[in-house]
């Protein structure tokens, strides 16, 4: 008899999520999923609901129908647990007591977080060690109040990591910061989302995430419209041939090849991987047709979201 | 509940409010050592120092004293929201109920903090006049300022004791007011104004009936020099509390912040 394993819980798990204010209603049936080691950026035009369904998701605001789960938890009936591996940042910049130097701000939430059931304590080594990975070592002693914008924002996500989550959410991560404060955000991003935390975060940086983000989901007027597998668009290469017609024939009787299409001068094929393609390359060769180059054919995600919201 | 009640106090001691009503609160009984007009005014010959911290108490428990209060406690949550930071602290795993308690236990224990510097300050002013056993009241126990003979320190100091918890409970529930209307409004001018016209709004009821006006919040506030059985009225005040303080619990839980 085979054991067959329990299905994964889902990191966070948005269920016919509805908010009113009044009579305007800013967010409905919204359905979300996001897997343990996902990333998933949420975009909208201006007024679209993405901070309000952080909010909602967080815990912080309250639907008028739906519910929110963090790793099976009920955000809002059962909220101290939920939110017991939830690193979440829903400002930009992030906000912190201005009196309090960052280490101070930083203790504080490191005593609120060993407040979870069955929390541990966070050490003055793991403070320095958040607050030197977003190198903010040299303004830790320093008032928050001292601090620049993009100073805050990266002491904002020091604080959203400091407590090892589980669940990363943040509303513009990157907003106020320099390109160097961006590249450190995106790294810190696929680092903690490599090790299996769950990542969302809002942004309008399109080209921005569509190098790291593994899926996008597009929200416009209380609506979650589309939702984009960007690693299942990734994985098309597409070759430069004499031929276009002939090599997208031979490609699809690969057996590695999921999808052929053609746009001349280009036959694109979805290979599963870039270590498929120096096969399909000799295969095409084999044939006789010639191939003048060879390269991913980039998703542009900008045109996508452009024509999705114009359409919704 | 003690991470979330040493951040409430420390948050308490820097607000510059509190600071500011602190200051107030001490200095001001030492102007009554310079009011040639004060005896005048209050009708009595203060010839005790154990008698200024009535003084200072009756002069302030009307209007100064509520406005400090109503004015810090809605900034326990008014400012938290204007600067953001209510929300991060949300987003820990702590119970939103431990969260608003720990507001709600630093807002009580304010109006005694405030009646605690009054009294300093007032006992400080009062050294020139001593602190021995004098013919009269403290103005806070039997017979008030006039007293029933001879007082000695002792029992002058039990006096003081007892008349100053006592201010510090009829305060309580102004402090559990202002709480209830900064959760409901999420603004600190709001709810420091809407606390005090609800204050001026009781003081005009009056009108009403004698039973009613019985048991408005604002007919209790003289319960510091009251002698006798004072068991009703206290548990008046502790009613006005906790359903003030309730009301903010249940306000809280679940509002959007």
């Amino acid at each position: 008899m085979t054991k067959q394993g329990a299905p994964a819980i889902p990191a966070i798990e948005v269920r016919g999520l509805y908010k009113k204010y009044g009579q305007n209603s800013v967010l409905e049936d919204v359905y979300l999923t996001v897997k343990p080691g996902e990333v998933y950026a949420l975009t909208g035009p201006n007024g679209a609901g993405k901070t309000t369904l952080i909010r909602t998701m967080t815990g912080l605001a309250f639907p008028t129908d739906g519910e929110v789960r963090l790793l099976g938890r009920d955000v809002h009936t059962d909220g101290q647990r939920a939110r017991a591996y939830l690193g979440a940042v829903v400002e930009a910049p992030a906000k912190f007591y201005p009196q309090f130097t960052g280490t101070q701000n930083l203790q504080v939430h490191a005593n609120l977080s060993a407040m979870a059931p069955g929390g541990r304590k966070i050490s003055r080594d793991r403070i320095r060690e958040v607050l030197a990975l977003l190198e903010l070592t040299r303004m830790a002693d320093r008032r928050v109040e001292e601090y620049s914008l993009g100073q805050r924002q990266r002491l904002g996500v020091a604080s959203a990591m400091l407590a090892e989550p589980k669940v990363l959410i943040l509303d513009e991560p990157t907003s106020g910061l320099d390109p160097l404060g961006i590249g450190l955000i995106h790294r810190i991003v696929t680092s903690l989302a490599t090790s299996g935390c769950a990542v969302v975060l809002s942004t309008h940086h399109l080209r921005e995430i569509a190098t790291y983000a593994h899926t996008v989901g597009i929200l416009t007027g209380g609506r979650l419209v589309d939702t984009v597998d960007l690693r299942a668009r990734q994985a098309a290469y597409r070759f430069r041939v004499d031929d276009p017609v002939g090599a997208a024939a031979v490609l699809e009787r690969l057996p590695f090849v999921r999808r052929v299409s053609t746009r001349t001068p280009y036959a694109i094929a979805h290979l599963g991987g870039e270590s498929r393609v120096p096969d399909a390359l000799s295969h095409l060769s084999a044939e006789g047709i010639r191939v003048f180059e060879a390269s991913p054919d980039h998703f542009d995600l900008y045109e996508y979201y452009r024509e999705r919201v114009e359409q919704a | 509940m003690l991470t979330l009640l040493s951040l409430e106090y420390r948050k308490l001691f820097g607000a510059r409010s509190v600071r500011l009503a602190l200051l107030v609160t001490f200095l001001m009984p030492l102007l009554w050592a310079f009011a040639p007009r004060l005896s005048a005014l209050i009708q009595v010959n203060l010839v005790s120092g154990w008698q200024l911290p009535a003084v200072s108490i009756g002069v302030t428990i009307g209007y100064l004293l509520p406005l400090f209060i109503a004015v810090t406690v809605a900034e326990m949550i008014g400012s938290e929201v204007s600067q953001g930071t209510l929300a991060p602290l949300l987003l820990r795993p702590v119970d939103r109920t431990k969260v608003i308690a720990s507001k709600l236990i630093t807002a009580l224990s304010y109006p005694f903090l405030l009646i605690f510097s009054t009294v300093l300050g007032s006992l400080l002013a009062g050294i020139p006049l001593g602190f021995g056993t004098f013919t009269g009241g403290t103005g806070l126990g039997p017979g008030l300022f006039v007293g029933v003979g001879q007082l000695t320190s002792d029992a002058a100091f039990a006096e003081v004791l007892r008349g100053s918890f006592l201010a510090g409970v009829v305060l309580m529930p102004i402090a559990a007011l202002s709480l209830l209307f900064g959760v409901l409004y999420l603004n600190t001018a709001a709810a420091a104004l809407a606390t005090f016209a609800a204050l001026i709004v009781m003081r005009l009821l009056v009108v009403l009936p004698e039973a009613i006006q019985r048991i408005l919040l604002t007919s209790q506030l003289n319960l510091y020099v009251q002698q006798g059985d004072i068991a009703q009225p206290l548990v008046l005040l502790l009613i006005y509390t906790a359903g003030f303080g309730l009301m903010s619990i249940f306000a809280f839980d679940r509002r959007d912040v």
